[in-house]
């Protein structure tokens, strides 16, 4: 079921430049309906440049980004999630005044098509998504009162509170320990189980192979692999941009 | 003693004209981050509007008051959208040097229109009031802070039940994050705005009806918003109901002085706010970020 006609997001030549550094070069890659799709690479590899030209915070120089094969670059960032695109961000950025549940709520008010529902709909769907991330027991406290996990999981429930197609995470397990990791873990998947196509960037290792069903390898800008996780992981390119040249022939010899 | 209670009602009564200049102010202020320079210009617009009424078709001047609103809420959609969001993320001192702009364009506009006389708005029961325990209460006085007491309250309604008003609290929050769960920012900007200007647009009706105006009479309401935002505390309506009616009742309490006047009045109610901003910097009811 997975391999649909024509792919849900397409990249094509997507490139953005600061000054003379491009930070994001030529990528080109699909993600088809339904998948979970793992972008992984070292610090400064383009990662986050690229979900903010997916989402439209920042525009292309060149290339193109379709959506159900029709073209969003250039939109700003609010019709781009009305399209259908949610996305989380590496710091969150939680609506600091109110509580959990009505973070979630904002999400539902505005976001795709699908969410809108008027404001007591919007707090319904809210609390359904609060029990999808695990918050559910927190709904009426305050952002202040969160945690850093729970504060990625209000993320997270913002995001899918918006009904999208296509949910771009950026870094959500960034800075948990080995427990909250897993617990992260079978969010994404229970979020991912509900429909939505999954983008994320990860650093940890164990999440792209845990949950992803595909990786893509950026370095300086560049897709440097991209295949199944284990494949990817153990390209001897891989290893060098992580690893350094050195430590690349240590391992193959 | 009766003195006294005369003093606090008086002063309560004056408050309520101060609550409406400042509720617009602090959302604006507190949602945009704009001082907003052209709020007495658009406080006076309003006033306009209300004299218009009254004299060409004789509406009672309460009556106008929706009118004021819808109308300076659709001068100020226009004015954000399509002057003020320029500027939006330029440093405070670009907001000054464009809001103290558009004030002079409005008042200018409005000499052109009215000219420099001063209007006034007299229905039949204004300087009227009825006596209670030996203190006489202005019908007029009593109704403007009833008038202003409602503008609060609806505008708090609007601020916390309803889509718009969540939107204006996320883009208050963080507009990163606003924009990216769909929300317009150009359009929920400018419905704040145009929110401030509405506010504004009654709270000038309500002056018509006590004091004469002028359009340059709008620059001390621009004044006494700042000093009422400021003492109530940045960010809650509420707060600016409890910093319009103080700065009601210390006005009053500064006029009472023998031989003071109105001058006097206003050194007490600048010092008070010099005091707030010392001792409390987040304002008599507002709360530290």
């Amino acid at each position: 079921m997975s391999a649909a006609v024509s792919p849900q997001l397409e990249l094509r030549g997507v490139t953005k430049r600061f000054g003379g550094v491009a930070a994001v070069d030529g990528v080109s890659f699909e993600v088809a309906k339904g998948d979970i799709v793992g972008i992984i690479g070292p610090n400064g590899a383009g990662k986050t440049t690229l979900l903010n030209c997916i989402s439209g915070t920042q525009r292309l120089d060149r290339g193109d980004i379709r959506l159900n094969g029709s073209s969003i670059a250039g939109i700003s960032p609010h019709r781009v999630a009305k399209l259908g695109i949610g996305r989380t961000f590496q710091i969150v950025k939680p609506f600091g005044s109110m509580t959990v549940r009505e973070n979630a709520a904002i999400g539902a008010l505005f976001g795709s098509a699908q969410a809108r529902r008027g404001v007591a709909g919007a707090f319904a769907l809210a609390d359904e998504v609060l029990e999808l991330v695990g918050l559910r027991a927190k709904a009426d406290h305050p952002v202040s009162a969160l945690t850093i996990p729970d504060r990625k999981r209000l993320e997270v429930a913002r995001a899918v509170a918006t009904r999208p197609q296509l949910l771009l995470l950026d870094e959500v397990m960034a800075g948990l320990n080995n427990v909250e990791v897993d617990d992260a873990l079978d969010m994404v998947r229970a979020v991912h189980a509900t429909g939505v196509t999954v983008l994320l960037i990860e650093h940890v290792m164990r999440v792209i192979v845990g949950v992803c069903r595909r990786a893509i390898v950026l370095d300086f800008g560049h897709v440097l692999a991209q295949g199944e996780p284990e494949v990817v992981l153990r390209d001897e390119r891989v290893i060098q941009a992580y690893l350094g040249e050195r430590y690349a022939k240590r391992l193959k010899s | 003693m009766a003195a006294f209670v005369q003093l606090v009602i008086l002063g309560l009564l004056a408050g309520g004209v101060y609550v409406a200049v400042g509720v617009g102010f602090g959302l604006v202020w507190g949602v945009l981050n704009i001082v907003n320079l052209a709020h007495g210009a658009l406080v006076i617009v309003g006033g306009y509007i209300t004299w218009q009424l009254f004299t060409a078709f004789g509406l009672d001047p309460f009556l106008t008051l929706p009118v004021d609103a819808v109308a300076l809420f659709v001068l100020g959609y226009a004015l954000q959208r399509g002057v003020i969001n320029r500027i939006i993320r330029a440093p405070l001192l670009f907001t000054f040097l464009l809001t103290f702009g558009v004030n002079l364009v409005i008042v200018n506009i409005l000499l052109l229109i009215f000219g420099s006389d001063f209007r006034s708005v007299t229905p039949t029961y204004s300087g009227q009031g009825f006596e209670l325990g030996g203190i006489v209460i202005p019908y007029v006085r009593l109704a403007s802070l009833g008038a202003a007491i409602l503008l609060s309250a609806g505008l708090a309604f609007l601020l916390s039940r309803t889509r718009i008003g969540l939107s204006i609290h996320a883009i208050a929050a963080d507009r990163d994050a606003a924009q990216l769960v769909g929300i317009d920012l150009r359009h929920a900007y400018a419905v704040t705005y145009g929110l401030g200007a509405a506010c504004a647009g009654v709270a000038g009706g309500l002056i018509a009806m006590i004091q004469a105006i002028t359009p340059t009479a709008g620059e001390p309401y621009t004044l006494q918003a700042f000093v009422v935002v400021i003492l109530g505390g940045l960010g809650r309506v509420s707060a600016t109901v409890v910093g319009g009616l103080a700065f009601g009742l210390v006005e009053a309490f500064g006029q009472s002085i023998p031989g003071s006047g109105s001058v006097f009045a206003n050194a007490i109610a600048f010092g008070l706010m010099v005091l707030v901003l010392v001792t409390r910097p987040q304002g008599l009811m507002g709360r530290l970020r």
